[in-house]
């Protein structure tokens, strides 16, 4: 017996009629036939789906007239108390529903009277929640024999579905699970064929399954036909769920992931200070002048303070900046006067004087005051490099790449 | 239906070239920046889901200036995102914004090794990413054909700067570049493209410090003053 409290849900769903006809619609898809009913009460609804009553009954006030017609079988309750009632002479619920409440529970115990209560809204009826179980193993007889693999993507379908059900229940996703098709009794009882199927991350993405599967079930030779699938899942990966940004970054629902799992993804394989964005920073000095920043893709729209435009940072007195930088500046020799590298350098540009920065000169790791003179030179091998002269002579800082 | 119909709409597929003519692209590619370079690329531009093969000659021949104009584009008209794996040098981020990228896009991750192809192919696999550019010194051509298979299946620009001494091997790439400086200019050679064969080298007017301002009246009388100013700042 399945309880579904649907009352938060109708309007989302459209309607009470609506949304039973769904419900009604989704069992018949996995494969069953429901008998059920829309009750008030759950004990109400449990009797009216027993008696076969599938009209909708939304009101409380309805209920005593719409029990009344059911037959007492519905309550299932034992032969000397249905022997007892027959002698009271109550033959429906009707009648049963007549007859004081005080004097019903003194002759046939408090449990049934109770029961009438809770089924008429009298008294609450508190259910406790159904709790998914741990491990998926579901198993499905199939129609007729199946001798093909190929035929049995069809049917595997409806497994994969629930187990989608399943780990949505639990906002988890799998990246492996275990089909295993059992052979046709007979003359020679051959051993169930195993098939696991494995996923690069964990999913709960049903189109996905189904297609490896079908990859799979392409090349699988079946020894005899197969009677049974079976479908089993173990230990489910937190799998959040994922909400779509509602104008669609790009890529148009190309299926790919988001950037935010992109980020996550390189910095659990290469370390979080590996995968970075940058930044620039108003200051003179080079290497103070940009800033590693955490990478924070928004998943969706662009923060206000992103809208507006990055401020540019150029100075306009400042000079060329190479697109690469040397994380040291490394030591160039000097001959004849010129910087060398791979023979002399010609300057081509310069000089551009950055100096100063005492103030945080005392500071660990700061770069403190500096004086030198920036010029963009051209090796001999048309390479253009940034050079600066300091106090301790030539060094290259940056490549024009 | 006679025969010449069905061969000329065989020709029109993208994917069919004729061997004296510029293939078509699937998809539009993006606009270098240079007409001439864009006049010689299958689909007018850099190819999108596609690898294109970057072989420098030399470093700072202004390999990373040729592509600057396409990432901006990117980063800033279409709101894409650029992955930078494994750059041998920091790439400097004021010379970057005022080339035109929107840093607020742009996401450097330093890979080593073989990582750098799998980060490669993840970024790949990700929506939002506009273009790929990866440093590859030590790649294997199975990893690069997996790459250009990645590739074919997003809309993205993958960029992979490989040693000028690759150029002689093969590869999966559908478009390969050497670059190659010489004064101001950079010259492309297309080793490889869908189409006809390009032999004759490219000369670009890329991005050049020299065309900003301070250039040099007398390089050596500034090299005497800058030794000066240094020698007063020791004193």
């Amino acid at each position: 017996m399945l309880l579904l409290e649907v009352a938060a849900s109708l309007r989302l769903f459209g309607g009470a009629a609506k949304l039973f006809a769904d419900v009604i619609a989704g069992c018949a898809e996995q494969g069953h036939l429901p008998q059920a009913a829309l009750a008030p009460t759950p004990l109400a609804a449990q009797w009216l789906a027993i008696g076969g009553d599938d009209r909708a009954c939304c009101a409380l006030d309805e209920l005593p007239q719409r029990l009344g017609s059911l037959p007492l079988s519905v309550l299932a309750l034992s032969s000397a108390d249905d022997a007892r009632l027959a002698s009271f002479g109550a033959r429906s619920l009707a009648d049963l529903l007549r007859l004081p409440r005080g004097g019903l529970a003194r002759r046939l115990g408090p449990g049934l009277a109770a029961d009438l209560a809770r089924a008429l809204g009298e008294l609450p009826d508190p259910r406790s929640r159904f709790v998914f179980p741990e491990r998926f193993a579901e198993r499905l007889e199939l129609p007729m024999r199946v001798e093909q693999a190929s035929a049995l993507g069809f049917a595997a379908r409806r497994l994969i579905n629930a187990l989608c059900g399943w780990l949505a229940a639990r906002g988890g996703g799998v990246s492996e699970c275990i089909f295993e098709f059992e052979h046709e009794r007979g003359a020679r009882q051959r051993p169930a064929t195993v098939l696991a199927l494995g996923f690069a991350g964990a999913t709960r993405d049903g189109e996905r399954m189904s297609r490896v599967l079908g990859e799979r079930l392409y090349r699988l030779p079946l020894p005899a036909a197969v009677e049974f699938i079976g479908l089993r899942a173990e230990a489910p990966a937190a799998l959040a769920g994922r909400s779509r940004s509602l104008f669609g970054e790009r890529g148009e629902g190309a299926g790919g992931e988001s950037m935010a799992a992109l980020v996550e993804r390189l910095q659990a394989r290469l370390g979080n200070d590996s995968v970075h964005a940058l930044s620039t920073v108003a200051e003179h000095r080079p290497e103070n002048a940009w800033l590693r920043v955490v990478a924070a893709p928004l998943t969706g729209e662009k923060s206000p303070a992103s809208l507006l435009p990055a401020p540019v940072l150029r100075n306009s007195a400042a000079g060329p900046r190479p697109l690469c930088l040397l994380v040291q500046p490394q030591a160039l020799r000097e001959l004849a006067g010129r910087p060398q590298c791979g023979g002399p350098l010609r300057l081509l540009a310069g000089p551009e004087r950055i100096e100063s920065g005492w103030w945080d000169a005392a500071e660990p790791d700061a770069l403190g005051d500096v004086c030198r003179d920036y010029f963009v030179a051209i090796s001999r091998r048309d390479e253009w490099l940034w050079i600066f002269r300091s106090q301790a002579g030539w060094f290259l800082h940056g490549v024009f790449a | 239906m006679s025969s010449s119909t069905t061969l000329a709409q065989i020709l029109e597929r993208p994917d069919v070239w004729r061997g004296d003519a510029l293939a078509g692209a699937a998809l539009p590619g993006v606009p270098t920046g240079f007409a001439d370079l864009d006049r010689e690329l299958p689909g007018g531009g850099w190819p999108r889901g596609g690898l294109t093969e970057l072989l420098p000659l030399r470093r700072g021949v202004g390999e990373l200036s040729l592509l600057l104009p396409a990432l901006a584009r990117l980063s800033r008209d279409e709101l894409a995102w650029l992955v930078c794996i494994a750059p041998p040098h920091l790439l400097y981020a004021p010379a970057l914004q005022a080339g035109g990228v929107d840093l607020s896009r742009l996401l450097v991750a330093s890979a080593p090794g073989r990582d750098a192809a799998w980060a490669c192919e993840r970024s790949l696999a990700a929506d939002g990413v506009g273009a790929i550019v990866v440093w590859l010194p030590e790649v294997q051509a199975a990893s690069l054909r997996r790459l250009q298979l990645a590739a074919e299946a997003s809309q993205a620009l993958l960029f992979v700067f490989r040693p000028a001494a690759c150029a002689s091997q093969p590869s999966p790439a559908p478009l390969r570049l050497t670059l190659e400086g010489e004064g101001e200019q950079l010259i492309v050679h297309l080793l490889k493209r869908r189409g006809s064969a390009q032999s004759l080298p490219l000369p670009i007017a890329v991005q050049r410090p020299l065309r900003l301002r301070h250039a040099l009246a007398c390089p050596a009388s500034a090299v005497s003053a800058a030794r000066s100013l240094s020698r007063s700042a020791i004193a």
